[in-house]
């Protein structure tokens, strides 16, 4: 769930006003670590800085006590714990949540309306009735992780989770490490994350809440820091752990490969695209704004900075409502959500490379007809429209949307086929009929996801994340054949 | 527009739309006298601000349903200000505007309108009344109300509520009658679900969805913008009005 590796924004020069410690180490039996400081405009976030004995010792107690006392759950109870610790950050009472408001902003740069919505969407995924959606939806039989279970072929199966998940997180989006964290809980691993310099917090919170709740798992789980590209600490954790999560950009997806061995399974979370299709049948009178309402959401939510965010709207010719004059409701609607959900402060360098961006693409108006820029630069979005592009092309992010008109869709796919492995979401407002049609298309190209629009950057609970599984892909089955089985009969000890 | 050398009181302004009102006024270089009822240190924070924008800022409490305090207060910016230009009634009691634990008809006790009725009918009247012999004397003079567009269409029901701030559009109509023929001018400006203010912060997410599919402009106000409106009737430029609501919803209510 990836876009660009986020800058940290920190004014180091400034007097610090608050000081607030995050990650969290299970009982190591010493609690004095070193320090690594990360300051974020007023605020510091002071991180523990293990040594690689400490860490040692982190990994053996974190694979020692989830093997004692995490696995010895059923997958009901630790849905319970987790289902209750999600209520606490949903209640805008709670001290957890008070404190997620007041700090996630300073430190993402994001508004307070952002974020506040956005945990809000967010955490209802991980409740206690989503929960139970993850597992039904990978194993069908959620019971496969507490015993071994009757299977249809014959025989009897468990799901095993990993000894020891190591998930190095990405900080584009707050709160998102909760999604690997979470599901690794659900299937009893033990579970050591890194996190991100960008958004170093909620994970740690998430961990102690955790904890709080059932205090004997606290010694199940780590949040810790590194400097990303420490090679040695990233092998020895590797080497130690059954499965390695990454979040990143394909940059930092490669350098971590390298660090994995091969005894040890790696999941990566490379960078992705998504995209907007929206048909004529959409398009009328009466039903165009309410689209390019929920199309300007997706965009502003996070700043497009999801790997589910929406890069360019594809819009079909023919509608009451002309792909141009959609353009421009969508242009009105980002102008409108700028008062409500104003974008993040941008760093120098991003206003800089963002500016030279639509400098290069209000030229490129003089060549091409039909194509427009809209907004000004004092706007803190753009809208690009272009007459049936035949480039694919990405967006520079924070609010910077291209509308490409089409007539029919197989016009425009063979230029969005070379981006295969990158294709994620659709959000699509299309009738039944092309929406099945246009599904099958796209599945074909490599699309894994089509959603409503507004509804982009929220996926189910259960959702195939880059079409794989949430749950399934960090298991080993265990099978007892019905040969094992049958043969064990005779040596009952009441066989007749 | 420039306010230079006017005196601006704007009741109930260290926060929210008078705040907002307060700082718009200062930009074009009114003295704004800034009234509060508790948060002294937000109003001399508005203050300070309206001095940092150009004009110039004095904060002072001051309740406004005590015919005492607001005489007392005329008073005192009388002393300070030597006049008053223009006053923006729009402090209000306190009102949590949400729609799924509001009072329904039959919960409303008497109480309950009056309550509503003094912060809004009760206290521009003793402010009126203590600003109108100064603006008689001056032959000229600007009253602007803050009501509501829920006097128009009341999409939510908050009965006390609304109910008293129609009461306020009565009044100021009358009192326009009576006073026009010193030069005094009494109009109101009725904003829509303002965000984010305090009494809003609770208003939900579906609420404010509703408000906006219905409303041309497609967005809910900010406190800034009810500013410009009240800037108007504050000003010359509207100097041939009076009596009139000014509604501020994007279009909600036509």
């Amino acid at each position: 769930m990836l876009a660009s590796g986020r800058r940290v924004y920190s004014i180091g020069e400034r007097n610090s006003k608050m000081r607030i410690t995050a990650g969290y180490i299970p009982n190591i039996g010493e609690t004095k670590f070193d320090k690594k400081i990360l300051k974020f405009q007023d605020l510091e976030v002071e991180l523990p800085l293990l040594t690689l004995e400490q860490m040692q010792r982190v990994i053996d107690t974190v694979k020692r006590e989830s093997a004692e006392i995490l696995k010895s759950l059923s997958v009901s109870t630790v849905v319970d714990i987790i289902g209750y610790v999600t209520e606490q950050f949903l209640d805008r009472s709670s001290s957890y949540r008070q404190q997620a408001e007041k700090l996630l902003p300073i430190v993402t740069g994001y508004d307070e309306e952002v974020i506040r919505l956005g945990l809000t969407s967010f955490l209802k995924t991980f409740r206690k009735h989503e929960l139970q959606r993850f597992l039904v939806e990978d194993l069908g039989n959620p019971l496969l992780l507490d015993h071994f279970q009757p299977r249809a072929k014959g025989g009897f199966s468990k799901a095993i989770g990993p000894e020891l998940i190591t998930h190095v997180w990405a900080g584009n989006v707050p709160a998102l490490p909760i999604w690997s964290f979470v599901s690794g809980l659900l299937v009893k691993a033990g579970n050591i994350g890194k996190v991100s310099s960008s958004e170093p917090l909620f994970a740690g919170w998430f961990a102690k809440a955790l904890a709080e709740a059932e205090p004997s798992l606290a010694n199940c789980f780590a949040v810790v820091w590194w400097k990303g590209g420490d090679e040695k600490r990233e092998k020895m954790i590797f080497e130690k752990s059954n499965l390695v999560i990454g979040y990143g950009n394909n940059e930092t997806l490669k350098a971590l490969k390298k660090q994995v061995p091969i005894t040890t399974r790696f999941l990566p979370f490379g960078h992705k695209v998504s995209f907007g299709i929206i048909s004529k049948s959409a398009l009328d009178a009466h039903k165009a704004w309410r689209i390019a309402h929920q199309a300007a959401l997706d965009v502003i939510r996070y700043d497009q900075q999801g790997c589910y965010s929406p890069h360019l709207f594809y819009v079909q010719k023919g509608g009451k409502v002309s792909p141009v004059e959609f353009a421009r409701l969508i242009a009105g609607e980002l102008e409108n959500f700028e008062k409500r959900y104003p974008r993040r402060k941008l760093s120098m360098e991003e206003s800089v490379a963002l500016a030279s961006w639509r400098q290069k693409e209000e030229m490129s108006t003089f060549t091409e007809t039909g194509k427009e820029v809209l907004g000004t630069s004092t706007h803190q979005w753009t809208v690009v429209f272009e007459e049936e592009e035949k480039v694919f092309t990405a967006s520079p992010l924070n609010r910077v949307i291209r509308v490409i008109s089409f007539e029919k869709l197989e016009d425009i796919l063979p230029y969005i086929k070379p981006y295969r492995s990158f294709l994620q979401t659709i959000g699509m407002a299309a009738t039944p009929k092309e929406l099945f049609h246009w599904a099958e298309l796209l599945a074909n190209v490599g699309v894994t996801r089509i959603t409503a629009l507004g509804k982009m950057t929220s996926p189910e609970a259960g959702w195939h994340h880059d079409g794989r599984f949430n749950l399934l892909d960090l298991i080993q089955m265990v099978d007892i054949e019905s040969s094992a089985i049958v043969d064990s009969e005779q040596f009952a000890p009441y066989v007749d | 527009m420039n306010f230079e050398g006017k005196v601006v009181l704007v009741t109930g302004a260290s926060r929210g739309i008078g705040a907002a009102i307060a700082r718009a006024f200062a930009k074009e270089g009114a003295f704004v006298i800034v009234n509060y009822l508790q948060n002294k240190m937000l109003a001399e924070k508005v203050a300070a601000e309206c001095i940092q924008l150009g004009g110039d800022g004095y904060a002072i409490q001051g309740d406004v349903t005590s015919e005492e305090a607001v005489n007392q207060m005329i008073e005192e910016i009388m002393l300070e200000a030597g006049k008053i230009d223009v006053v923006v009634n729009n402090a209000f009691k306190s009102f949590q505007f949400n729609p799924e634990t509001r009072k329904l008809a039959w919960e409303v006790q008497w109480e309950d309108y009056q309550g509503q009725i003094d912060g809004a009918v009760r206290s521009a009247h003793y402010i009126c009344q203590a600003v109108i012999p100064i603006m008689k004397k001056q032959s000229q003079g600007s009253i602007i109300n803050i009501i509501t567009n829920l006097v128009e269409r009341p999409i939510v029901p908050y009965h006390e509520y609304n109910t008293a701030k129609t009461a306020l559009m009565g009044y100021s109509r009358n009192l326009a009658v009576e006073v026009g023929s010193f030069g005094i001018r009494v109009n109101c400006v009725a904003p829509g679900l303002v965000y984010p203010t305090d009494a809003s912060r609770t208003t939900k997410e579906n609420l404010k969805e509703l408000i906006i599919a219905q409303t041309p402009l497609k967005r809910i106000a900010t406190p800034e913008d009810i500013a410009g409106p009240v800037l108007f009737l504050a000003s010359d430029w509207s100097r041939f009005m009076t009596g009139q609501t000014l509604y501020v919803d994007g279009g909600f209510v036509m």
